[in-house]
């Protein structure tokens, strides 16, 4: 072991100062580059919250670079001065200090200080994302495998796929799942929440940059995940009526008054092969594919309560083709087991006759016993 | 045994020291010798490593053309959920306590073996077995949502999802099992004059993992065992259709698995703490601060699940506490980094490979603590949840802090363990490609986040190509580099010099016996009467004990002290 030998005052080193001072510099005219970054033109700031992420975001940058320049600049300096050298015995030791409770305490608060104005910061932008700004537009999104489906207070039917926002309109969006838990993101807004099947998230934002964006989902849904996205068009107010009178226009064709009487069961028949045979059986409510057996739906007294709670009419049967079913529907104090997810009339592409011919069709199963 | 035999102080204490048992499989497969099986650990986990590695490079070749199609999609998602699984529970976890803590910790602490040997053979076992049901999940379909394993997707899952849930509850009852075998190990163990202040930094690191194995992972065995009733047996405790709650599960499974990041970073903080004194010659700075700030972390640990779920659904003003909670942990990891920074000043560092990758550690690690900083922002959290940095993140702390902990902890502790010197120079090389190779692949990942590229996806769109591929093309040679030291592993047991007892002239107790050591460890139990990085020190670390017999036992008529198996 190497000979003890008496502690001596070495100084810093070095060029310590010099090494630091030319840190300094480099960290002053990196956090110069850094505040001045103009995000928006790698990754546009299209609504209102954007920017204030970015700033946070700058802020950060600033911040961790400075640490990260130190760090690695220190350990690297450090490398260089004090490496063993070929003149060094094999017995060389370093300087035999164990801790120097001043510096300790000093790089224990610093870090504490610089902490607590990153949280400070933090809560700041964190409570202005909580403002609602009012609700001017609110409007719901629901992630389905692997699609995102669109509701707005003034169209009666859904809109998949394409989503549009006027913008300068302050927008409330509740955002759930069908299904599995998917993720409602435009990193163009900075804003991100999860759907989660049975709990209602709320995301506020104000679109402001017209244009198309990205509506992309981050939570795994399953084998199509990564081509689950949609558009979200930030268009004028004038672009955004249109568009709006458009929608309205063409589901008024589809959603008038459903002919029920009119039905022809025959006809149901050959729809029931075309696009529902692949889930539901024409056999007791519990021989399931994937949907119940629908051979009894209205006298099987075993079938839990599908819709009202009581033993199911014809209306109720066009009820669930028109809207689909995504679980018992607990919003009026009803509750029963779940039977599945089924997809609504547009996801069938189920027109109004067709409809009308369905339940023509599952009715007349009950009647012939 | 020829030397219990021959001590006539022996007799009435024969218990104390077993013969080495002399058959091979009681001698290699079925041993309860903390040295065996934590060799036993290593090979183990290596090759849980290549496995894991080789399913990345999967990965990465299917994501260097946007479109994908190299394998299907779910294939792919099976891929991805079991490299991270392998690599997590598999590999990193298993090396960290079941390999280092088992061969290195006893050793250091001058005992002839872990307080339960039994129950550490017991702890071994259920890991290849684990092991093998996790990547036999392939044969009848791997689980695909990804490590974490949400549902209500996992419960859509394919089969392999349950065995999966059967693989991770059977390697968390190994770990609960060794946590409390270190920790009784610790406890009670320590040879004579080993306060827990003259205990090496790598030891206080297992004591708190030892803690957080012990209380984390019983969260995550309620939770896979309710998954996994869920998945065979229909109870209903996920689906929401049914009054379950898809958040439960995100809950108890982060409140393991955030500790289970200290589980895999605070040994790795123990290896680099053993490796700068030694090769700096100087002692560790602010031994008691490092100690301390590992504590701080453990119990900091458990109050900071919840910020992996800021976009899941919490109410908003608990990502507050969660967020300033996470900050704060920011404080005892920059008191270790600075602490080990100033341990290299004044040093006369020699760069070998241990070296190297300890101070590649402090770089990447500082790194990836940075970027977690970011993360811990709620605001930018928000932009961040999901994406690609998120990815960029966890390899900066897990590939750059922990396996380079492990690589650390492989160069120091190899001629200990074979009682072979590896090759230096190969090292060097391995560590150099190593360290680039590294950052090529996983520092372009940032980027690709921000700009918007989610996590788990087989397909992207085509604007983000260019930096995949570069990180596609960093990943290879980051597999080839760990070619060479499989390389200079293997021409080290072949034809590697002999070890002597301290070839890096280090101060710990498993360098004052031979390499590798005999089966009972220590003839004499020593006693410790300094502090373990006194190079400087014109005192002897080691005495004999007056209190203990040359077997480490009280002499007749006094009350047993403190342990020794």
């Amino acid at each position: 072991m190497a000979q003890y030998t008496a502690p001596r005052k070495p100084g810093l080193g070095p060029g310590f100062w010099q090494v630091t001072i030319a840190m300094t510099i480099l960290n002053a005219i990196a956090s110069y580059f850094i505040a001045n970054l103009d995000i928006d033109k790698y990754l546009p700031e299209a609504a209102d919250p954007a920017s204030d992420i970015d700033a946070l975001f700058k802020f950060l940058s600033v911040v961790g670079n400075a640490i990260f320049v130190y760090v690695v600049g220190y350990i690297v300096y450090f490398c260089i001065v004090w490496r063993r050298r070929a003149s060094d015995g094999p017995d060389a030791i370093g300087i035999q200090i164990h801790d120097n409770p001043r510096l300790e305490l000093w790089w224990t608060i610093i870090p504490a200080i610089l902490m607590v104005i990153v949280a400070f910061f933090s809560v700041r932008i964190w409570i202005n994302l909580q403002n609602t700004i009012g609700d001017v537009l609110t409007m719901e999104s629901i992630g389905h495998q692997f699609k995102y489906e669109f509701r707005y207070p003034r169209l009666k039917q859904s809109v998949y796929d394409d989503m549009h926002l006027p913008a300068g309109t302050p927008v409330t969006l509740h955002v759930t799942s069908a299904d599995v838990i998917h993720s409602f993101w435009v990193p163009e807004v900075r804003l991100k929440a999860d759907m989660v099947p049975g709990l209602v998230q709320t995301l506020r934002f104000t679109p402001e940059k017209i244009g198309t964006y990205r509506i992309i989902c981050t939570e795994f849904c399953g084998r199509n995940h990564g081509n689950m996205v949609a558009t979200l068009h930030i268009d004028s107010q004038q672009d955004f009526g249109r568009w709006l009178s458009r929608q309205f226009k063409a589901q008024g064709q589809g959603s008038g008054p459903i002919a029920l009487a009119s039905g022809q069961a025959t006809a149901g028949q050959a729809l029931f092969g075309q696009k529902c045979s692949t889930c539901h059986s024409v056999g007791a409510f519990d021989q399931k594919i994937v949907g119940p057996g629908l051979g009894h739906l209205l006298d099987d007294p075993t079938h839990p309560n599908l819709v009202t709670g009581e033993k199911p009419t014809p209306a109720d049967i066009a009820h669930v083709l028109v809207n689909g079913y995504q679980g018992p529907d607990n919003s009026q104090g009803k509750s029963g087991p779940s039977i599945g997810v089924m997809p609504n009339r547009q996801a069938n592409a189920l027109s109004n006759s067709d409809i009308a011919n369905l339940t023509a069709y599952i009715v007349s199963l009950s009647q012939t016993k | 045994m020829a030397v219990a035999a021959a001590h006539p102080a022996i007799s009435g204490h024969e218990d104390h020291i077993h013969p080495e048992p002399e058959s091979f499989v009681a001698k290699y497969i079925f041993s309860i010798d903390a040295k065996v099986i934590g060799v036993q650990y290593m090979i183990t986990g290596l090759l849980f490593f290549i496995i894991s590695g080789l399913l990345a490079e999967v990965v990465r070749i299917q994501l260097l053309r946007p479109e994908g199609g190299f394998v299907s999609n779910d294939t792919y998602n099976g891929v991805y959920s079991l490299h991270a699984s392998g690599m997590i529970w598999m590999t990193i976890i298993p090396l960290v306590t079941g390999g280092f803590g088992n061969y290195v910790m006893p050793l250091q602490i001058g005992a002839r073996d872990v307080a339960f040997p039994w129950l550490n053979l017991v702890s071994f076992w259920l890991f290849p077995v684990a092991g093998v049901i996790l990547m036999g999940s392939f044969i009848v379909g791997a689980p695909e949502a990804g490590w974490t394993e949400y549902p209500p997707i996992s419960l859509q899952g394919p089969p392999g999802t349950s065995l999966w849930c059967v693989a991770i509850f059977l390697i968390g009852i190994s770990s609960t099992l060794t946590g409390i075998n270190f920790l009784v190990t610790i406890m009670k163990m320590r040879a004579p004059g080993m306060t827990f202040t003259r205990m090496p930094l790598f030891c206080w690191a297992q004591l708190a993992t030892a803690m957080l194995n012990m209380v984390a992972t019983t969260a995550l065995a309620g939770a896979l065992l309710a998954l996994f009733l869920e998945r065979q047996f229909n109870v209903p405790f996920y689906d929401p259709g049914r009054g379950g709650s898809p958040l439960l599960w995100q809950h108890m499974f982060w409140f393991y698995s955030h500790p289970a990041v200290y589980i895999m970073i605070l040994p790795a903080f123990g290896i680099v703490s053993e490796i700068f004194p030694t090769f700096a010659r100087k002692p560790i700075f602010g031994y008691k601060m490092i100690a301390f700030s590992s504590i701080a972390i453990a119990l900091l640990g458990f109050m900071v699940w919840a910020h992996h779920m800021f976009t899941s659904g919490m109410a908003p003003w608990l990502q507050l506490p969660f967020m300033i909670l996470t900050m704060v942990i920011a404080v005892p990891t920059g008191i270790k980094i600075f602490s080990w920074m100033a341990t290299l000043w004044g040093g006369k560092i020699e760069f070998h490979p241990a070296m190297l990758f300890a101070i590649g550690f402090l770089v990447t690690f500082s790194f990836g603590g940075i970027t977690g900083v970011f993360l811990s922002a709620v605001p930018v959290d928000l932009h961040e949840h999901g994406t690609y940095f998120v990815v960029a993140h966890i390899h900066y702390v897990l590939f750059g802090g922990s396996m380079f902990g492990i690589f650390a902890g492989v160069y120091y502790w190899w001629p200990k363990i074979t009682g072979r010197m590896m090759s230096n120079k190969l090292g060097v090389w391995h560590f150099w490609t190593t360290f680039l190779s590294f950052n090529v692949t996983f520092l372009p990942m940032h980027w690709l986040g921000l700009e918007g590229m989610p996590r788990r996806v087989a397909q992207y769109r085509p604007e983000f190509q260019f930096w995949n591929d570069v990180a596609s093309a960093g990943s290879f040679v980051l597999a080839a580099s760990t070619l060479i030291l499989i390389y200079n592993m293997a021409t080290s047991l072949l034809r590697g010099k002999k070890a002597p007892a301290n070839p890096w002239g280090a101060r710990t107790l498993e360098w004052t016996i031979s390499s590798p050591p005999p089966y009972y460890n220590f003839k004499t139990i020593p006693a410790v009467l300094k502090n373990p990085y006194d190079f400087g020190e014109p005192l002897p670390y080691l005495g004999i004990d007056p209190q203990v017999d040359e077997f480490g036992n009280p002499p007749a008529g006094q009350s047993a002290r403190p342990a020794h198996v």
